[in-house]
C-alpha cells in the first residue's frame, strides 16, 4: 500500500501496474488502470483482508492529522503522498483548521501532475516532485514554496510510504534528518507493513510486489518503533491500525491482529 | 414524528453504516456518517410516506452517496439489501398504501440516480487520471521519450473515445475506441475535423464552446451530444472536453474525451433486472413477487391461489454438501417449480433464503389444489445430481377474496406455512381462518404484554406446595397471573415476545419481596428457559435477596431442565455455591434427565405437568408404575421431589402414596396474593 511509486524508469513496460493506483482502487477509487487492477487482484489472494487495511491505513491518516491540529500543528509535510484519492491531508486539515498549509511530497510525475490540477487554485497547498529519501532537497524545495515554516511545530506524515523504502536506503537516517530540521513539538505520524501480524499473507504481498516497480519491505515493531528515535511516541504507542486511538461509533468488524499495518505518532522533544 | 419512529430511523442509518463502510473509504468519523446517512434516511422515508408520492423526491440521493464517497462496487447493491426489507416492515410505514410499489420505486430511483452519478464520478476521475497523464507525458518528453509511450499506450487502450485537437478543432490524434464508434479506422481520424462526426446541430452549439474554450474562459466543459456513424446512425455520447496549456500556459490543444452512453441505459435496465430479481435464481424477488401479486389478484377472474413454499430439511443440504452445491439445488428447485406452471398464468419467486411463492390465476384447465400440491412435491422429490431428494412444507391461500390486501395475502401465507410446517416434513395446509385467528391472538397478546406488565396487570400469586399426605403447606411457589392468563401461558407468550428476562427478573423480586415478611416455609421460584441461562442469574439472585432481605435458605430456585441439558449448568452450581437452594423444574425423567440430576447435585425436582397431566389421565398403567420406582430411587439418594398441576385430594392421595415431599395444584385451592399470606 502506497503514497508513492516510482516513474517508469529505463526499458519502460507501458502496462506496468502502479502501487499508488493499486491503493487507490483497494480504496474504491476510480484513478486506476486495467495494469494496476489486476496487480490488485493478485495483492488480494495473497492479503484478502487488503481492502479493509487500504481503509484502515486511510482512516488512520485521518485520525493522525486531527489528532495533530489538536495538538495545535497547522503546518504538514506529507511525504510520499501519492495520487490524490478520497480524503486527502488538506481536505481533512481544513475541515479542523482551515488556516493549515500542506506541503504534499511525490516522486512520481503523473501523481505530481494529478495533484497540482486538484490543488491549482489554493495557495495553502503545494506539490513537490521530489524523492523522500533526499532530505535536503526535500527541505529545500519546501521552503522555497513559502508555505512552511521550520520554527513552528510541523505535522511530518509517512503514512503508508517507508515500506517501500529498502534498508540500503537507510530509512532511519532519513526519518533523523527530517526530526532534526523540524522545530520541537513537531509531530511524526507513521505507518507501514509488517510481518509481525500475519506472516503468511506478508510473505505473499512481498513476494506479488517483487515484480512490480514498488517492491515491499516489512519491517518488525521494533525496527517500527526505532524510527521514532527523537520523538516521544504518544498513547496508545505503535499498534495495529485500528487500535491506534479509535473513534467513538467505530464499525466494529475490524481484528487487529489482521490489520496488517503497524501504526503510531511521535511528538519531537 | 414519534420518539421510536425517530430511534428506528436512528437504527436504520446505523444497520446502513455497517453494511456500506467495508465497500469504500468515506473519510469520515463514524458519528459523522451515521448523521450523514440519518439525513438520507429521512428523505427515503419520508419520500415513502408522502402524498401524492413521486419518486422523484429520492433523485438526490443516489448522486448524494456517490459525492460522499460511498461509491464502491457493493455499496449500492449493499444498500438495496438494508433499505428495501426496512422500508418495508418500518412501522411508520405499516399504513401506507400500496407500500410494496412505492418501496420498489423508491429503490429503484436511488439505484438509477447511483448508477448515472458513480458513472460521472469514474468518467471524472479518469478524465483527470488522463489529464495528469498527458501533463506529465508532455513534460516528460523533453527529457524522457517513455512518457510518450505510456501516454500512447493509455490512449490506445481506453474505453474512451479520445481525441486530441489543435485550436482549429483538426485531430493531431484520435484513439481506436473513438474510431469504432463511429465506424472509422482511427488513423483516418487525424487531420479531419472533429465537429465533422458530430450531428450537425450538435455541431453548431459544441463550435461555440470549443471557442470559449480555446480562448481560456474555460478550462473544461461537459455535454451529452450525437455523433454520427458512418453509417448515418446517430450514438450518443457523453462528452468531457479540456483544454492543455503548452510550458508557458498558453491553450495548445483540446483533449475530448466521449463515453458512449447507449451502455448506460444498458446498465440501468440491468439494475431494474437486478432489483426486481433473485440474483441466485433468476426468479422474481419478493419485492417484485408483491407487486405482481396486487396485479394478478386485481385482474383475475377466477381468483387466484397463493402457494407459499419452503423447502424442509435445506439446511442439511446446504452445511452436509456445501454452500456451493446448496446454491445449485436453489437454482434447480426454481427451474422444477418455473417449469411446473409454464402452462398458467402463473409468477414463481423466491423470496428468502429457501422460500418460493407460487401464484396462479385460475383458468379452466388450472389443476386444483391438493393436485397442485402433489405435483410440485413430485416435481422436488426426483432426485438432484447430488442425489439428494427434496420435499416442501406448503401454505396455501386459495381463491381469497377480492379485498385482501397484498401484504394480508403473503402474511396469510406465510402463517399458513407456519402451521404447516409444525405438522411435520412434507406437509401442506389450506389457510383456516380461525385457526389463524387463534395465532393473531395469541401474537397479539404477547405484543401487548410489555404494557400490561409495566401497567401493573401482571401480578404475582402463590400457591402452597403441600404435603400430599395432610395437605399441610411446606411452602409456596411463586406463580404468574394476567387477567384469566395463568403461569405456564404467560410464560410462553414471554419467550415470544423476548420479554421472558425482564418478566422473570420482575417475578423473582416480587416474589422475594412478599415472602421475606411471612414465616410460611421455604419460597419456590421456577425460572424460564431464557432466565435459566441469563449468565448475570447469580447476580440477579444475589442482588434480591440483598435488596429484600429475603434470607438465601429461605428461597429454592428451579432452573429448567431442558436449558441446563444444553448449558453447562454453572448457574446451578454458583447458585449452590451462594447458599441458595437449587432444584429442576420440568423434569420428565428422561436418561439424560437423570444422569443431569447426578452431575449438577441439585437437591430437589419438579415433574414436568405435561407428565403428570399425562399419569393423572391414565391410573394403574405401566407408566405409573415406572415414575413410582423413579420417584423412590431419586428421593433414596437423597433429592426432594415435587409435583405440581394435582387438581383433586384422590390424586394427592396417589402421589402421597408414590411418596412425593410436596404436591400443588387444585388440590390445595386456588392461588393467593402475597398480602393475604
Amino acid at each position: 500500500m502506497t503514497e508513492r511509486s516510482g516513474w517508469v524508469p529505463d526499458g519502460v513496460d507501458t502496462g506496468l501496474p502502479s502501487a499508488a493506483r493499486l491503493y487507490d482502487y483497494l480504496l474504491g477509487g476510480g484513478h486506476n488502470f486495467a495494469a494496476d487492477r489486476a496487480l490488485a487482484e493478485k495483492f488480494l489472494r495473497a492479503q484478502p483482508n487488503a481492502r479493509t487495511i487500504a481503509r484502515l491505513n486511510r482512516s488512520f491518516l485521518r485520525r493522525a492529522v486531527l489528532y495533530l491540529v489538536g495538538r495545535g500543528v497547522r503546518q504538514f509535510l506529507d511525504l510520499g503522498s501519492g495520487i490524490p484519492t478520497v480524503g486527502n491531508v488538506h481536505e481533512i486539515a481544513w475541515r479542523a483548521a482551515p488556516e493549515a498549509r500542506v506541503v504534499y511530497v511525490d516522486y512520481e510525475a503523473v501523481a505530481v501532475a494529478h495533484s497540482r490540477m486538484m490543488l491549482a487554485h489554493d495557495e495553502r497547498a503545494a506539490v513537490l516532485q521530489e524523492d523522500l529519501t533526499d532530505p535536503d532537497a526535500v527541505l529545500a524545495a519546501a521552503r522555497r514554496t513559502g508555505l512552511l515554516d521550520l520554527a513552528e511545530p510541523l505535522g511530518l506524515l509517512t503514512v503508508g510510504v517507508l515500506h517501500f523504502v529498502a534498508p540500503e536506503d537507510d530509512p532511519a537516517g532519513v526519518l533523523a534528518a527530517y526530526r532534526d530540521a523540524v522545530a520541537p513539538g513537531s509531530g511524526l505520524a507513521l505507518s507501514q507493513f509488517t510481518a509481525d501480524l500475519q506472516p503468511v499473507e506478508m510473505a505473499g504481498i512481498v513476494e506479488v510486489m517483487k515484480k512490480s516497480t514498488n517492491p515491499v519491505h516489512p519491517r518488525s515493531l521494533a525496527e517500527i518503533t526505532e524510527f521514532f528515535a527523537g520523538f516521544e511516541i504518544v498513547e496508545p504507542g505503535v499498534v495495529p491500525l485500528p487500535l491506534w486511538r479509535p473513534e467513538e461509533g467505530a464499525v466494529g468488524e475490524v481484528d487487529p491482529a489482521r490489520a496488517g499495518i503497524l501504526a503510531g505518532v511521535g511528538s519531537k522533544r | 414524528m414519534t420518539p421510536s419512529a425517530r430511534a428506528r430511523r436512528r437504527e436504520l442509518a446505523r444497520r446502513w453504516m455497517r453494511a456500506v463502510c467495508p465497500t469504500a473509504y468515506v473519510p469520515l468519523s463514524p458519528v459523522e456518517i451515521e448523521l450523514f446517512l440519518l439525513d438520507l434516511v429521512d428523505v427515503v422515508t419520508d419520500a415513502v410516506r408522502a402524498e401524492p408520492f413521486t419518486p422523484d423526491a429520492v433523485a438526490d440521493v443516489g448522486p448524494r452517496l456517490v459525492r460522499g464517497h460511498f461509491s464502491g462496487q457493493e455499496t449500492l447493491q449493499r444498500t438495496v439489501d438494508v433499505l428495501g426489507p426496512a422500508l418495508l416492515r418500518a412501522p411508520e410505514l405499516r399504513d401506507v398504501p400500496r407500500l410494496a410499489e412505492r418501496v420498489v420505486a423508491v429503490v429503484g430511483g436511488i439505484g438509477a440516480g447511483f448508477a448515472v452519478a458513480s458513472r460521472l464520478d469514474a468518467f471524472d476521475r479518469q478524465e483527470e487520471v488522463k489529464r495528469a497523464l498527458v501533463v506529465a507525458a508532455r513534460q516528460a518528453e523533453r527529457v524522457l521519450e517513455v512518457g510518450e509511450t505510456r501516454f500512447s499506450a493509455v490512449f490506445g487502450t481506453s474505453p474512451f473515445g479520445i481525441a486530441v485537437t489543435d485550436l482549429r478543432g483538426v485531430c493531431v490524434e484520435a484513439n481506436a475506441a473513438l474510431g469504432e464508434m463511429v465506424g472509422v479506422p482511427h488513423a483516418a481520424l487525424t487531420g479531419r475535423r472533429l465537429l465533422g462526426l458530430f450531428h450537425p446541430s450538435d455541431a453548431e452549439a459544441l463550435s461555440a464552446m470549443y471557442r470559449a474554450a480555446g480562448a481560456g474562459r474555460v478550462d473544461r466543459f461537459r455535454e451529452q451530444r450525437r455523433l454520427v456513424r458512418e453509417d448515418g446512425e446517430p450514438v450518443w455520447v457523453h462528452l468531457a472536453v479540456s483544454l492543455l496549456r503548452d510550458a508557458d500556459g498558453g491553450p495548445a490543444f483540446h483533449v475530448t474525451m466521449a463515453e458512449d452512453v447507449t451502455e448506460l441505459h444498458l446498465l440501468r435496465k440491468n439494475l431494474d433486472h437486478q432489483l426486481l430479481h433473485d440474483s441466485l435464481t433468476g426468479l422474481s424477488n419478493r419485492q417484485h413477487f408483491a407487486t405482481r401479486l396486487e396485479a394478478m389478484h386485481g385482474a383475475s377472474s377466477g381468483g387466484i391461489t397463493l402457494y407459499h413454499l419452503d423447502l424442509d430439511a435445506f439446511s442439511v443440504v446446504n452445511n452436509g454438501l456445501g454452500h456451493a452445491l446448496g446454491d445449485r439445488v436453489l437454482r434447480e428447485v426454481g427451474r422444477r417449480l418455473a417449469a411446473l406452471v409454464a402452462g398458467e398464468d402463473a409468477l414463481v419467486a423466491r423470496i428468502g433464503g429457501d422460500e418460493f411463492a407460487i401464484v396462479v390465476a385460475n383458468g379452466p384447465g388450472t389443476p386444483a389444489v391438493p393436485e397442485m400440491v402433489e405435483r410440485i412435491n413430485d416435481a422436488l422429490a426426483e432426485p438432484l445430481d447430488s442425489g439428494a431428494a427434496l420435499s416442501a412444507s406448503i401454505g396455501v391461500v386459495d381463491r381469497p377474496s377480492a379485498d385482501w390486501g397484498v401484504d394480508e395475502l403473503m402474511r396469510a401465507a406465510n402463517a399458513t406455512l407456519h402451521r404447516a410446517k409444525a405438522h411435520g416434513k412434507r406437509q401442506w395446509l389450506p389457510y383456516d381462518r380461525p385457526a389463524d385467528t387463534r395465532s393473531r391472538t395469541w401474537l397479539a397478546r404477547a405484543a401487548r404484554m410489555p404494557g400490561a406488565l409495566a401497567d401493573g396487570e401482571v401480578e404475582v400469586e402463590f400457591r402452597p406446595v403441600a404435603d400430599p399426605g395432610s395437605g399441610r403447606p411446606v411452602g409456596y411457589v411463586a406463580r404468574l397471573r394476567w387477567d384469566e392468563l395463568g403461569h405456564e401461558e404467560c410464560v410462553g407468550l414471554a419467550e415470544v415476545n423476548g420479554l421472558s428476562l425482564v418478566l422473570g427478573r420482575w417475578a423473582l423480586r416480587e416474589a422475594a419481596e412478599a415472602a421475606a415478611g411471612w414465616s410460611a416455609g421455604a419460597l419456590h421460584v421456577e425460572l424460564s428457559p431464557m432466565q435459566s441461562r441469563d449468565e448475570d442469574l447469580v447476580g440477579t439472585v444475589k442482588r434480591v435477596l440483598e435488596e429484600t432481605g429475603l434470607s438465601g435458605a429461605g428461597l429454592r430456585v428451579f432452573l429448567d431442565t431442558r436449558s441446563m441439558l444444553v448449558e453447562d449448568g454453572d448457574n446451578a452450581q454458583v447458585l449452590r455455591d451462594n447458599g441458595i437452594a437449587v432444584g429442576l423444574a420440568g423434569f420428565n425423567g428422561g436418561q439424560a434427565e437423570l444422569s443431569l440430576v447426578g452431575e449438577l447435585a441439585v437437591d430437589a425436582l419438579v415433574l414436568a405437568p405435561s407428565v403428570v397431566r399425562r399419569l393423572a389421565a391414565q391410573r394403574e398403567s405401566l407408566p405409573h408404575r415406572a415414575i413410582g420406582q423413579m420417584v423412590r430411587a431419586i428421593r433414596e439418594s437423597g433429592i426432594a421431589v415435587f409435583v405440581p398441576d394435582v387438581p383433586t385430594p384422590d390424586l394427592a392421595a396417589w402421589w402421597h402414596g408414590v411418596g412425593v415431599d410436596g404436591a400443588y395444584g387444585g388440590f390445595t385451592g386456588p392461588a393467593v396474593p402475597g398480602y393475604e399470606l
